[in-house]
């Protein structure tokens, strides 16, 4: 009969027996009652080697007062789950993509930063996507020319291959059809592609898809760039000198923002934009004179474009010349005063909508926060409101007319998406680049095959007034509630 | 007396020389007119025939250049004025038939000769062995210190001449004396330098210069060459010995790796106390080594001596200091990134797991957490709120990404043996092998540094090794090569050895093999297993040759020579009929080890010499040729300066496999000492075109920066994994970086110096340069799936304290001072040994380059060198101020 010393974990087990005529077994059993881990779990270290269970005691060589050491427990054996995790770098490459957060970026071709950025931010527009899968090859109407149905194919496929890789893209086959389409963009200088403008491909890629991808089975002609980027102006031209007045109507995909001495502020930009003088014959005088044009928007897009207008042509030095100047613009723009009075009525009852829930966010936090002292000023200016509001809404719900069921409907209130800017001095030289909300609300700066994260805060500083990026295109997101 | 301060005096030597002897006459003052006609006077008369005449002038002029040669600031008047006359009495002299009187003039022109005989005579040294023998301080030390650096003129000649030199060391004992006595031991052990006859010292060493004698022998030793710095470090060795500086000796037989001198130690010394600090020395030398009765006597004490040299309490006075610091939380590797500080950047959409990151992860936190026992993935129980989110953490790692994440369990329970094996053991029960493998790996590493009785790191691997599957055999045999490095278990080797032979055993196997043994036996020049590495280094087919893991076998080989120098040269032969391919690869790695920690100047010229070739067949061997460079200049600060510039050479005229290799060279050469300047060059390579290039400065980064929490590294890591978020491998070493500058939370060091940088030990700098190498193919390696050869560090992690202990080995407070150290080699007095201090209470951390110092009178440390532990004993003759 052996005493020795067990050391398990932190604890000392002294003088537990050893029965040497048993085998070592019926040892870890002892053990076992000891510290609650089975024998079979059990792992006795003696002098440089282990205790095996049917080992002889004599070859084992224990001595009296001896200290062993016993590893083990009696947790739970760690088994793998049943559903691994999914490693990104198993995944297939569209996978990737989308935990990546953000599309790839576009290889520029030489001078085709203009183009690179045009597509990204058309590219982030969903609405605008969806309308192109749907768009197929044999579904060309007879009335499109072949050019166009090609410069759409390529779009198409270059947005979907945008989605698909993480590696950037070489916009090969989209440039070549531009091209073709329009043959101004194969300007050579000095033997290489000419810097375009990039409001140009904008405009003419917009006019093209436009034309393609009017559905033609229905009975009315839907436009679908119409619905999704149309903006519908409604204009007086008024003649001071005669007094004649008319009014018109027009479609528009962008608004500009003119931009002069006392234009501070996007907001005032388009004001400005939205006035003009023009001289035309005026059948009462018999003569040519000045009249004034003034336009209000009648219809929203889902998506505002706003062109600042940074370029003019210069004669002396025979380029277009860029507007330094700084013009702010929000994060949230609100279009309501300049639309006419017909849409604003239709505004209302939206915009009432969108602002209940709005004020229902901060007062939750408000509520949260105000004491009850102040809590007799808030109800009153509160019931205020609402009476006001809810005036307001039944009368424009009523007059409307609006059917059962829910709607989207657009508010006047639009989100910044997207915006190109432009490095340089003039529109045919410097660097495009665009800058792009992603889903995840996340911006990306896309600067032809390099896509770099940046903060929402360092995008609103990109209005200009050095020599740094300035916002030449910003797309706006109408924010839509549904009633 | 004369008065050699008066005006004339003083203006005179700026006389121009060739001034008419007339107009100095006018200058000269009355009293100095009449001081050298006396001397006139004098030399006339020595020329008499009359011998009492004679006699009386000589003892006259003797009186007179005695009683001036006190300053050496001018010329003394009266050698000046019997200037002229040097030549008579030279002539005059030969004239004189031998007697006392001609011993005396001898004397009287061995002290002229001092201004006055020409260059290389020696004059003054061979009228000095014609003369009478007397006082030599009676002279002054101008005197003394001419006549030594004559001797030592004379000594070369005498060599080469094969000539007795009898009377010259007589001399020498005379001036060694002399020396000693008056506070100028810098001579005297130059001057026996020069004759080779350093045991002399010993006899002329006393209570109140030894330590000056031995501080200055030490330093000197590094810059010895071949034997001689040996030889001197014996000398200090016998010097400390003999006035019972035994902690001083200790340290001295370490760094000359000299057991027979440790044992002596023990032997020599029978305090209990001290002791028990000798053994804190040895554990954190990080040998192996064995007490028997002789050198302790009582069984219980031996016992608990042992304990301390096997590092047993280790971890519990790392955590003692970690609850001092307040750093006990566990940190998550996002608390490492600090992704919050980087604008909008990074962690773009973490949505899915990225098995890369989730590695560099598991890195992060077990070289954060490491030695805490507790983390936030690993250890966090799988109910919490954070755990129970994230599921396990070990299933969040892919394939073999699973044994480092199981290995780095035992990182984070480093040292702490018994709860390492009971939080391990649940992972042996696994079916999948890559988590068998890593609490293999875990295993060894919680017992790196740490030895046990029962040797449970041996009793659990050991059956795992001749596994089937390779990768649970490279897990039981790395953990086997961390747990024993620099054990010489015999145990071990006979069992690893047959797999180097084994002609079955993959190639993986067998290199990670040859490094456990190279580990195990570092430093042993073991014949038997240099023998086996080499067989297996011949066996290998040209193909297999040309693979990245291949470079572990010559590298294991060099281990085994770690520091010996010339010993290697046997092995180094052999190396020589090896397959072309790996020949010149294998005589850099010896070479390299063999004089690393040496400072060699001529070994780094050799392997500069190797750098500086264009290589065109795509040979391999400049990247240890590089390393090797650190490893060599890494000894001493003048040393590892100017390597760091001759590195920036290379750097700009160096072709890209050396490029390749700097940066890990400055890495080793500055590790865990955030030198500024390499920062900035480490900063720049970071971004370098080649994508090698900058992943060896990434990690470079993180060693030089280990363990320091260095913000300036830390913000400079922060803004390279936004700059490198879409490079996942780069991404990747950026994060191990990051994990390394917060080694330990900054408890850590890596640096294998220790002990005011005096002692390199053998197993951590071993540790480092295998994973060092490792790294010189990062792509096959460290972003491979052998990733798991970033633990080997752990042999190089010690904590960077200070923990003052007290008769009881219980932690003590006591405040001190920690500030730069100065160097205080050669001064006079007691020079203050730091600068810019900060007094704290101990425990506390040191970081590189800092000396600490009791701030109290009330305790007498029974180390010499405050670092690591050490045992603080009353002061009997302390009064406390009232």
């Amino acid at each position: 009969m052996l005493t020795v010393s067990v050391k398990w974990q932190k604890e000392v087990f002294k003088s537990v027996e050893i029965d040497t005529s048993q085998p070592p077994y019926v040892f870890k059993c002892q053990l076992y009652d000891l510290t609650g881990v089975p024998p079979e779990r059990q792992k006795i270290m003696v002098k440089g080697g282990l205790l095996k269970d049917d080992a002889d005691w004599s070859t084992v060589g224990v001595k009296q007062g001896q200290k062993l050491m016993m590893m083990g427990t009696a947790d739970e054996v760690v088994n793998a789950p049943e559903k691994g995790p999914v490693f990104m770098e198993d995944l297939p490459e569209e996978e990737q993509v989308a935990s990546l957060g953000h599309s790839a970026g576009l290889f520029n071709l030489g001078n085709t930063c203009y183009m690179n950025s045009t597509v990204q931010c058309l590219h982030s527009v969903p609405e605008l996507k969806s309308a192109l899968l749907t768009y197929s090859h044999s579904g060309r109407s007879n009335d499109l020319d072949q050019t166009s149905h090609m410069l759409t194919v390529a779009t198409r496929d270059l947005f979907n291959e945008l989605d698909k890789s993480v590696k950037p893209v070489a916009p090969m086959q989209f440039w070549m059809v531009l091209r073709k389409k329009y043959p101004q963009f194969s300007q050579l200088h000095n033997g290489v592609f000419m810097q375009q403008d990039a409001e140009e491909c904008w405009t003419q890629l917009l006019y093209t898809l436009s034309q393609s991808l009017q559905s033609p089975g229905s009975s009315v002609n839907v436009d679908t760039v119409k619905d999704i980027f149309g903006i519908e102006l409604a204009s007086r031209i008024h003649c001071q000198e005669s007094g004649e007045e008319s009014s018109e109507t027009e479609s528009t995909y962008s608004l500009k923002c003119h931009i002069s001495q006392e234009v501070n502020h996007l907001h005032e930009g388009l004001k400005h934009g939205l006035k003009s003088e023009l001289e035309k014959a005026s059948p009462a005088l018999g003569r040519s004179a000045i009249y004034f044009k003034e336009s209000r928007i009648n219809g929203l897009p889902r998506y505002l474009t706003i062109q600042f207008v940074r370029f003019f042509w210069k004669r002396e030095s025979n380029q277009k010349a860029k507007i330094l100047r700084k013009v702010d613009y929000p994060l949230e723009l609100d279009v309501y005063d300049l639309c006419s009075d017909e849409l604003r009525k239709r505004l209302e009852g939206p915009r009432q909508v969108l602002r209940d829930e709005e004020g229902k966010k901060l007062g939750l936090k408000a509520n949260e926060k105000s004491s009850s002292s102040k809590d007799g000023d808030v109800k009153t200016t509160d019931a205020e409101g609402l009476s006001n509001a809810g005036g307001e809404s039944s009368a424009a719900t009523s007059q409307e007319g609006v059917p059962a069921g829910k709607e989207t409907c657009l508010t006047g209130v639009y989100d910044l998406v997207a915006v190109l800017t432009h490095k340089g001095r003039s529109a045919d030289s410097g660097h495009y680049v665009a800058w792009v909300k992603q889903e995840n609300g996340k911006w990306i700066e896309f600067d032809d095959d390099n896509p770099i994260p940046q903060r929402e805060e360092d995008i609103v500083k990109l209005s200009g007034g050095g020599d740094w990026h300035m916002a030449y295109i910003c797309m706006y997101k109408a924010r839509t509630i549904s009633m | 007396m004369s008065d050699p301060k008066n005006d004339a005096g003083t203006s005179q030597p700026k006389a121009p020389a060739k001034d008419p002897k007339k107009k100095e006459e006018e200058d000269l003052s009355e009293e100095d007119l009449a001081l050298k006609q006396q001397l006139e006077l004098y030399v006339e008369r020595v020329q008499d025939s009359d011998p009492g005449l004679q006699k009386v002038a000589l003892e006259s002029m003797r009186h007179e250049i005695r009683t001036s040669t006190s300053s050496m600031t001018s010329v003394p008047k009266p050698l000046k004025f019997l200037r002229p006359h040097y030549g008579t009495l030279k002539a005059f002299y030969e004239t004189m038939p031998d007697s006392d009187l001609k011993k005396y003039l001898s004397d009287i022109l061995s002290v002229l000769a001092l201004t006055m005989s020409a260059e290389g005579e020696r004059e003054s040294l061979k009228y000095r062995l014609l003369g009478s023998e007397g006082d030599i301080g009676s002279w002054g030390h101008e005197y003394v210190r001419n006549l030594a650096g004559e001797i030592s003129q004379e000594y070369v000649k005498r060599q080469s001449e094969e000539a007795p030199i009898e009377d010259l060391m007589e001399l020498v004992q005379q001036i060694v004396s002399f020396h000693m006595k008056h506070n100028a031991e810098p001579e005297a052990v130059d001057l026996l330098m020069e004759v080779e006859d350093l045991d002399l010292l010993v006899e002329h060493v006393d209570k109140t210069n030894f330590k000056r004698t031995c501080l200055y022998l030490t330093s000197a030793a590094r810059y010895l060459p071949g034997p001689d710095d040996m030889l001197v470090l014996d000398i200090a060795y016998t010097i400390y010995l003999k006035f019972e500086e035994f902690a001083s000796a200790l340290q001295i037989a370490l760094s000359l790796d000299n057991m027979q001198h440790v044992r002596q130690v023990f032997t020599s010394c029978d305090i209990l106390l001290k002791k028990m600090q000798f053994c804190y020395i040895l554990a954190r030398h990080g040998i192996t080594f064995e007490l028997d009765d002789e050198m302790v006597a009582d069984d219980d004490d031996r016992e608990a001596l042992q304990d301390i040299i096997n590092n047993t309490k280790l971890s519990e006075s790392y955590l003692t200091l970690a609850r001092d610091i307040e750093v006990m939380e566990p940190k998550s590797p996002e608390d490492i990134y600090k992704a919050h500080l980087l604008d909008g950047r990074a962690s773009a959409g973490a949505s899915v797991d990225s098995a890369r990151q989730n590695l560099a992860a598991t890195f992060v936190n077990a070289f954060v957490n490491a030695g805490f026992g507790q983390d936030k993935l690993m250890t966090a129980p799988a109910d919490s709120s954070i755990g129970g989110s994230t599921g396990n953490w070990l299933f969040k790692n892919k394939e073999h990404g699973k044994t480092s994440a199981a290995a780095s369990l035992g990182m984070i329970l480093l040292w702490d043996v018994d709860s390492g094996l009971a939080q391990i053991d649940k992972y042996f029960h696994s079916n999948d092998n890559h988590v068998i493998a890593g609490a293999l790996l875990g295993v060894g590493i919680v017992n790196c540094g740490v030895k046990n009785d029962c040797d449970p790191a041996l009793a659990l691997l050991s059956e795992y090794i001749s596994k089937e599957d390779s990768s649970v055999r490279i897990g039981a045999i790395m953990g086997l090569g961390i747990a024993y490095a620099g054990a010489q278990n015999e145990q071990i080797r006979s069992s690893l050895t047959p797999i180097l032979n084994d002609a079955k055993a993959p190639l993986d196997v067998i290199a990670f093999t040859a490094i456990s043994l190279g580990l195990i036996y570092v430093g042993s020049c073991n014949e038997e297993v240099a023998q086996a590495i080499i067989f297996a280094l011949m066996d290998r087919s040209e193909s297999e040759l040309g693979e990245p893991l291949t470079r572990f076998l010559p590298l294991a080989l060099g281990l085994l020579y770690l520091g010996k120098q010339e010993s290697v040269e046997a092995t180094a032969e052999v190396s020589k009929t090896f397959n072309e391919k790996i020949r010149k690869y294998c005589d850099m790695t010896l070479l390299s080890c063999a004089y690393a920690g040496t400072g060699n100047v001529l070994k780094v010229q050799n392997l500069l010499g190797h750098c500086a070739q264009h290589l065109e067949k795509g040979e391999t061997h400049q990247g240890p040729a590089v390393l090797g460079i650190a490893m060599v200049a890494m000894a001493e600060e003048l040393g590892l300066d100017m390597s760091i510039r001759s590195l920036e050479h290379l750097l700009q005229y160096g072709e890209q496999n050396i490029r390749r290799a700097v940066p890990l060279a400055l890495g080793l050469l500055c590790i865990s000492n955030p030198k500024v300047n390499v920062m900035d060059t480490l900063s720049r390579l970071s971004h370098d075109s080649d994508s090698e290039v900058a992943m060896a400065a990434v990690i470079s980064l993180g060693l030089i920066g280990a363990g320091t929490n260095n913000a300036r590294i830390a913000g400079m890591l922060r803004n390279l994994s936004s700059y490198y978020y879409k490079d996942a491998s780069l991404l990747f070493c950026v994060r191990i970086a990051q994990g390394l500058v917060h080694l330990g939370k900054g408890l850590l060091t890596l640096n294998p110096y220790h002990s005011d940088r005096f002692l390199l030990s053998p197993t951590a700098l071993a540790g480092l340069v295998t994973m060092l190498h490792a790294c010189l193919d990062m792509k096959a390696m460290v972003l491979g799936k052998y990733h798991y050869v970033l633990y080997f560090i752990v042999l190089a992690m010690q904590p960077r304290m200070l923990m003052t202990v007290d008769e009881n080995l219980k932690p003590l407070s006591v405040p001190v001072r920690v500030g730069q150290a100065v160097d205080v080699v050669g001064q006079a007095g007691r020079p203050k040994t730091i600068t810019g201090f900060q007094t704290h209470s101990t425990p506390v951390l040191l970081a590189a380059g800092d000396r600490a110092e009791l701030a109290t009178e009330k305790y007498i440390p029974l180390s010499p060198i405050l670092e690591g532990h050490v045992i603080l004993k009353e002061n009997p003759e302390y009064r406390e101020d009232s």
